[in-house]
């Protein structure tokens, strides 16, 4: 498993940070993005968008954000760039310079235009596939890294659509970000946070999760039960898990609807053994998943 | 499934050892039962060479290896009965008499008594030999009051002497004697949130030489009584945590007066899944090595011993 760049949740955004948000359907492009923008509108702070998108159609822009719109757009808080101005060539191919271009004309105009900050966002994935020659891409992101990086006012976060991308490519591309980003965790009390997870569905569990922390645990695990199919509890940062947990996980599994299975992935040494010992039969429900320790992949 | 037959085999010397094993092991082949024998090493070794034409027919398990942990060896012979069903299980099973401390022993013995709860009607035949040359009266002696069934000498015959489960069990706790050293680490419950007490067992675990399973074992075992105790009992309520000879103490008190429902089974009878009362409790009997529990005017108290010299983690589930 990577551990090159810091994960991060997407309130947690700060000048300097490169990222890239690998999402996985609309949902989550749209729970990321909208506190991505609403961060941004809330606190002074630019908003530059490079899309075709219609500003009112935009990921993340909620019914109180699109009654302001206009007001935002006026006074250049909120920029969409069309991709033709912004990074297209005069035959409509990709330049990766203009891109680069764009993105610091912008930033040199930010402070004249009052703002303290500006967070910059595009969706890549149109660049991934295939046609586009791939060094381009990465040339452009690494400039890209190289404006940000250093910078105190500027945050860029790139967009990308795993699904529709080619894992090579996406690989090659996350390689050129430091800072993934991610959805903010549904609890996080510092001893135990718990974050929402695309692909597959489901949860992760980090941290320790006890009998003081299980009523917050149980609205979760409810929540995620009701989607259809197998949901995932991802424990790969998971340090101590409760007997309570475990009956809870195995509660919620028994309710499912369609008897789709709860599945561990990841798995603690110390949670699998005490499981191993107490017998999954005891554990109608649920099931072993992937564990990346091993090297293998069970489901 | 039928009822349980349970019978103590109490035998002089080899040769007596195999008249009533033999025949026993033979009727379970004939009867088409899964036929299974879990024995000292060197009673394997006699058997096998007695049933020599059919031994590839039963399975040969040794105790030395099966006799670990009693929750533990109770589970596996459940995983056994489960894994047979539904053919019924015909068992000579020779638990393991030496090298205990008297506390260890005395579990040991509660198991046998176990037996006749747990598998009550499982209709599987056991037969549980006891070395009347080998063995020290008073472990004999037990054996009749755990076992409904003997069979001496030939004969087969009820013992007038079986208390059952739960009333042997009852027996067992009062015996119990819960001293405390002085030196004994104290740290109070005073928060729902049990992080720190994790801490706290955690580091003393390592420090007196638990590897970090053991440890790790121990920290949620301690966690669940914790938890248990925050949630039923009465403060003020604690942990005290100290070493004695090669078994690491933890135990968890609180001031509430707890009459278990199931008196002394509580937490011995393995449930059928986690969701089952009683989980909580059995599951930490299978992590620790020994759980003693007195619920008493003064407040609740559960001991948790471990063995500070780890063990391999064999589940002694090895078959010959």
């Amino acid at each position: 498993m990577e551990t090159w760049y810091t994960k991060r949740a997407v309130s947690g955004v700060r000048p300097g940070d490169h990222g890239i948000l690998p999402y996985s359907g609309p949902e989550e492009r749209n729970r990321v993005m909208s506190t991505f923008m609403s961060d941004a509108l809330g606190n002074n702070e630019k908003v530059v968008y490079v899309t075709d998108t219609e500003p009112e159609r935009l990921p993340g822009i909620g019914p109180r954000t699109k009654l302001q719109l206009h007001g935002y757009t006026e006074t250049r808080q909120l920029v969409v760039v069309r991709r033709e101005d912004a990074c297209l060539d005069s035959r409509g191919r990709f330049d990766p310079d203009k891109l680069v271009q764009t993105l610091r004309t912008e930033l040199a105009r930010t402070d004249d235009e009052g703002y303290r900050a500006m967070r910059w966002t595009t969706d890549n994935s149109w660049l991934l596939h295939g046609r586009i020659d791939l060094s381009q891409v990465i040339g452009c992101e690494h400039q890209i890294a190289g404006a940000v990086g250093p910078s105190t006012m500027v945050m860029a976060v790139c967009q990308v659509d795993r699904r529709r991308c080619p894992p090579d490519r996406y690989a090659a591309l996350q390689d050129t970000h430091e800072v993934l980003i991610e959805d903010d965790p549904r609890f996080d009390d510092g001893t135990l946070k718990i974050v929402q997870t695309y692909a597959p569905p489901g949860l992760r569990i980090e941290g320790e999760l006890d009998h003081a922390r299980q009523t917050r645990f149980a609205e979760e695990l409810a929540q995620i039960c009701l989607l259809p199919g197998p949901v995932h509890i991802d424990m790969s940062r998971l340090g101590f898990l409760d007997l309570g947990g475990l009956n809870l996980l195995v509660q919620y599994a028994a309710d499912r609807p369609g008897g789709d299975p709860v599945v561990l992935d990841d798995l603690p040494p110390n949670v699998a053994s005490t499981i191993d010992l107490i017998g999954w039969h005891r554990m109608p429900g649920l099931i072993r998943g992937r564990d990346r320790r091993a090297g293998g992949e069970v489901i | 499934m039928g009822s349980l037959e349970h019978r103590a085999f109490l035998y002089d010397g080899t040769e007596d050892f195999l008249t009533g094993a033999v025949p026993f092991l033979r009727r379970g082949l004939e009867e088409d039962r899964a036929v299974v024998v879990v024995a000292r090493a060197v009673n394997v070794a006699v058997l096998q060479e007695a049933l020599d034409d059919c031994r590839n027919h039963i399975e040969f398990y040794q105790s030395e290896k099966f006799y670990e942990h009693p929750v533990r060896t109770l589970n596996q012979y459940q995983y056994l009965v489960q894994e047979k069903s539904p053919r019924r299980v015909f068992a000579l099973a020779e638990p393991v008499w030496h090298g205990h401390e008297p506390r260890q022993l005395m579990e040991w013995i509660r198991y046998e008594s176990l037996i006749n709860e747990v598998f009550g009607d499982s209709g599987a035949s056991a037969l549980c030999p006891y070395d009347r040359v080998g063995l020290p009266p008073a472990i004999v002696e037990e054996a009749r009051r755990t076992h409904p069934l003997l069979l001496t000498a030939g004969a087969a015959r009820r013992s007038d002497r079986y208390v059952p489960p739960k009333a042997f069990g009852a027996g067992c706790d009062r015996g119990l004697r819960f001293d405390r050293p002085p030196t004994a680490e104290y740290l109070p419950l005073e928060s729902d949130d049990l992080h720190e007490l994790r801490a706290f067992v955690g580091e003393r675990a390592l420090a007196h030489g638990l590897d970090a399973l053991a440890a790790g074992n121990l920290m949620t075992a301690v966690n669940e009584i914790a938890a248990n105790a925050l949630q039923h009992g009465t403060p003020p309520m604690g942990v005290w945590v100290w070493p004695d000879g090669d078994e690491l103490l933890c135990e968890i008190g609180d001031h509430g007066f707890w009459r278990p429902e199931s008196g002394a089974l509580t937490g011995f009878l393995p449930p059928e899944t986690a969701l089952q009362r009683g989980f909580g409790l059995w599951t930490v009997r299978l992590l620790v090595d020994l759980l003693e529990l007195r619920p008493g005017w003064d407040g609740t108290f559960v001991r948790l011993h471990v063995r500070r010299n780890a063990r391999p983690g064999s589940h002694g589930d090895r078959k010959l």
